[in-house]
């Protein structure tokens, strides 16, 4: 009896399933009621909203795995697992291939240092050789890789003298002479004093550029590490920003990864599925498709939307203004913008006289002026035109667009109904018809109103773009009996007038039902299941 | 930074003074102004193309931040090119954008642009029009790049009958540069050049 109290305590709390999990306090396979969500819900989605600190732990364990598996610097292993989408196996697996192909692909040594020797086996040994040096220390000073010239005859060096300290040679790029060891060079060989870096350095990172830096050399693509930056600039406002770069780089390089879109949100989502599906930032609360980023868009695919949305940025304006304050010429079908107010209008193409409002021929106005209520048939215009083509395309367009941004306006509208709903609530409150408590069912409802109704917004886009035929019947039937529950759930919902809800809740199973249908037999990423 | 473009420049002015090419008279380089900001370039026409025989100047500006950055350079000289523009003399070469590096000098990139003369890139064009006649009227182009060469950078070959329909235009009262360059777009047409006028 003690569990029942518990339960009606927590159940406050919406975790219904979880107080049957401490009830019976026995195996899922026990749970019958609990569908598999993943069945149920087309839209089900697993995700984590990670905090900056979060990723870099994450990336940084990543690193820390592939630094004992090859034994490198972390820097390289960042370059490495960057170029291949944070996949650990797939670089340990290219490495053990063939470590030399590896390293070029990721710019960490140039192509075309020719091995000496002429055996293959020799070479990939002096590559791999090379890989672990350059594993423990990704640049050289001129200093270092003059004594390493000595022993590897792979070395691209430029240096060769014993008395490295003394040496003193010519920067290429500043054009002055500074003793050797003021020299870095990379895998390439190719050799820099340390303020041109520097200044190199600082000059890519003001331009965004971070770990993309490459060789100050001609036509070198070596990649600059991501330590050699680090030990040589100092400035901090010109670290945090390299370093910033380089992790947006890395999280945008990550395919789990994705930065939340909300403005100033710092937070990450993960998701292990990548597909079309919403998530919902923990902290700002923000809503995106976690493939594209974009608003959520089901059952719009990520392509489709993207053509949706350009075509509207593009034409919108354009179409609307057509629409508008255009009409085709009745005898050449040329579009036509009337630009000032006499109704005799002559067409300029065909140099045709007629009526703007009925579109009548002119020479039946003469004494009858604006009189064009004799607007009989619209003269049946030959529709093989290609103006007339080009009409019927805006209509179709319009018709859907006109759809799509109506649904958005309801959508803004319905938000308005609820901060009325809230003040109708509360006067009846007064007045002692029912309590706040038996109320809320309303808010509920109005919550899934708005689900639906995004979800039917996002029909048109989808619905636009679909090639004709049974399928586009099909959805266009679901659409128009989701539309019709809709309209039926909305007009509920401003009128309710008593707190008896079991009308209205069934009215709220049935638009769910239909949106959840329509989106499991049209929702790209679900399928057939 | 100024400082180390500005003794970066003066050395790689030396450079090319002392280079093989100045003594052979193929690049040639002066300075505009004290401040070592702005310079004016020349390079000649390579042989067996149809800039041979020409002088094309350029102008050169060297920003703030070079050597990380490239200096800007565009022709004076008109010229008549897939990547150059006939109306601007705006280049189009990779050196001078993305693909510019620190350690490259202006005599390298006086010696790219003299490569970009003998080998154009008619697929990545900066005028569409000249790009477009090098692929599809490639004698209408060899002829007009040469009549170009001899009007604007003094190259021997000359063609009268280009002069002739030149000349009928200026007799129109037409800007001769502006008819070279209507004449040149309408591979030679003098009807349609002087339709493209009128119109």
């Amino acid at each position: 009896m003690d569990s029942d109290i518990e339960m009606e305590m927590e159940s406050d709390n919406d975790g219904e399933f979880d107080d049957d999990y401490d009830y019976y306090n026995t195996g899922e396979d026990c749970d019958v009621e609990r569908l598999d969500p993943k069945r149920a819900d087309p839209e089900y989605f697993e995700y984590d909203c990670l905090t900056v600190e979060d990723i870099e732990k994450l990336l940084n364990e990543l690193v820390e795995k592939l630094n004992t598996i090859l034994q490198i610097t972390p820097s390289l292993a960042k370059v490495l697992l960057l170029e291949h989408q944070w996949n650990n196996n797939a670089v340990v697996e290219k490495y053990r291939q063939d470590a030399n192909a590896l390293l070029v692909t990721a710019r960490i040594k140039p192509p075309t240092i020719v091995a000496d020797s002429a055996s293959t086996s020799a070479a990939a040994a002096a590559a791999s050789a090379q890989l672990l040096r350059i594993g423990s220390c990704g640049y050289r000073t001129a200093s270092s890789s003059a004594s390493s010239s000595n022993s590897n005859s792979n070395s691209t060096s430029t240096s060769s003298s014993l008395l490295s300290s003394q040496y003193r040679k010519m920067c290429p790029v500043c054009a002055s002479s500074q003793p050797s060891d003021k020299f870095y060079s990379l895998a390439c060989g190719h050799s820099f004093c340390k303020d041109c870096w520097t200044i190199y350095f600082e000059t890519q990172i003001f331009q965004g550029i971070s770990i993309q830096i490459g060789c100050m050399a001609q036509q070198c693509n070596v990649r600059v590490p991501e330590d050699l930056v680090l030990t040589l600039v100092t400035r901090p406002v010109m670290r945090d920003k390299y370093q910033q770069f380089a992790f947006k780089d890395y999280v945008k390089s990550h395919p789990e990864l994705r930065f939340c879109p909300g403005p100033n949100c710092q937070i990450i989502v993960q998701s292990s599925e990548i597909s079309a599906k919403r998530a919902i930032c923990k902290v700002c609360h923000t809503g995106f498709c976690f493939k594209c980023g974009m608003d959520y868009h089901a059952p719009t695919d990520c392509q489709i939307i993207k053509k949706w949305l350009t075509k509207c940025a593009d034409d919108s304006e354009t179409a609307n203004y057509i629409s508008a304050h255009t009409k085709d010429c009745p005898k050449c079908h040329i579009c036509i913008e009337k630009n000032g107010g006499c109704n005799h209008m002559q067409c300029f193409n065909c140099k045709h006289d007629f009526c703007w409002m009925c579109l009548g021929d002119w020479k039946t106005h003469g004494s009858e002026y604006y009189e064009c209520s004799r607007y009989k048939d619209n003269p049946n215009i030959a529709n093989e035109s290609v103006h007339v083509q080009a009409r019927e395309a805006l209509k179709k367009y319009l018709h859907y667009y006109e759809r799509w941004e109506n649904h958005s306006k309801s959508l803004k509208l319905e938000q308005q109904t609820i901060d009325r709903m809230r003040q109708r609530i509360n006067a009846k409150v007064m007045n002692g018809s029912g309590t706040w408590i038996d109320w809320q069912y309303l808010f509920n409802a109005a919550a899934l109103l708005a689900k639906c109704r995004y979800t039917l917004q996002y029909t048109y886009p989808y619905a636009y773009y679909m090639e004709g035929g049974s399928r586009k019947n099909l959805f266009e039937y679901q659409q128009a009996q989701l539309e019709a529950e809709i309209e039926n759930l909305s007009w509920k919902i401003e009128r309710a007038e008593t707190t008896d809800l079991a009308d209205l809740e069934n009215q709220m199973d049935i638009a769910e039902k239909r949106r959840t249908t329509l989106l499991k037999d049209f929702f790209p990423v679900v399928g057939k299941v | 930074m100024a400082n180390m473009a500005v003794s970066r420049i003066k050395r790689e002015f030396k450079e090319v003074m002392r280079s093989e090419e100045i003594v052979q008279c193929s690049i040639k380089i002066e300075l505009v102004n004290d401040s070592w900001t702005e310079l004016r370039g020349e390079i000649a026409g390579p042989p067996d193309t149809p800039y041979e025989g020409g002088k094309f100047v350029l102008e050169i500006k060297v920003p703030e931040t070079y050597p990380f950055n490239p200096p800007k350079v565009r022709f004076i000289t008109r010229i008549w090119h897939p990547n150059i523009s006939s109306v601007t003399g705006a280049i189009c070469l990779d050196i001078l954008k993305d693909n510019w590096a620190a350690a490259m000098t202006l005599r390298t990139v006086l010696l790219s642009l003299q490569a970009l003369l003998a080998a154009a890139e008619p697929d990545d064009p900066q005028d569409a029009v000249v790009a477009y006649q090098f692929k599809d009227k490639h004698d209408l182009f060899l002829l007009t790049a040469k009549h170009w060469t001899n009007a604007y950078a003094g190259g021997p070959h000359t063609y009268p009958d280009c002069d002739s329909k030149i000349q009928r235009l200026k007799d129109m009262g037409i800007d001769e540069h502006d008819a070279r360059a209507v004449l040149s777009k309408e591979n030679w047409n003098l009807e349609k050049a002087t339709e493209c006028l009128f119109s």
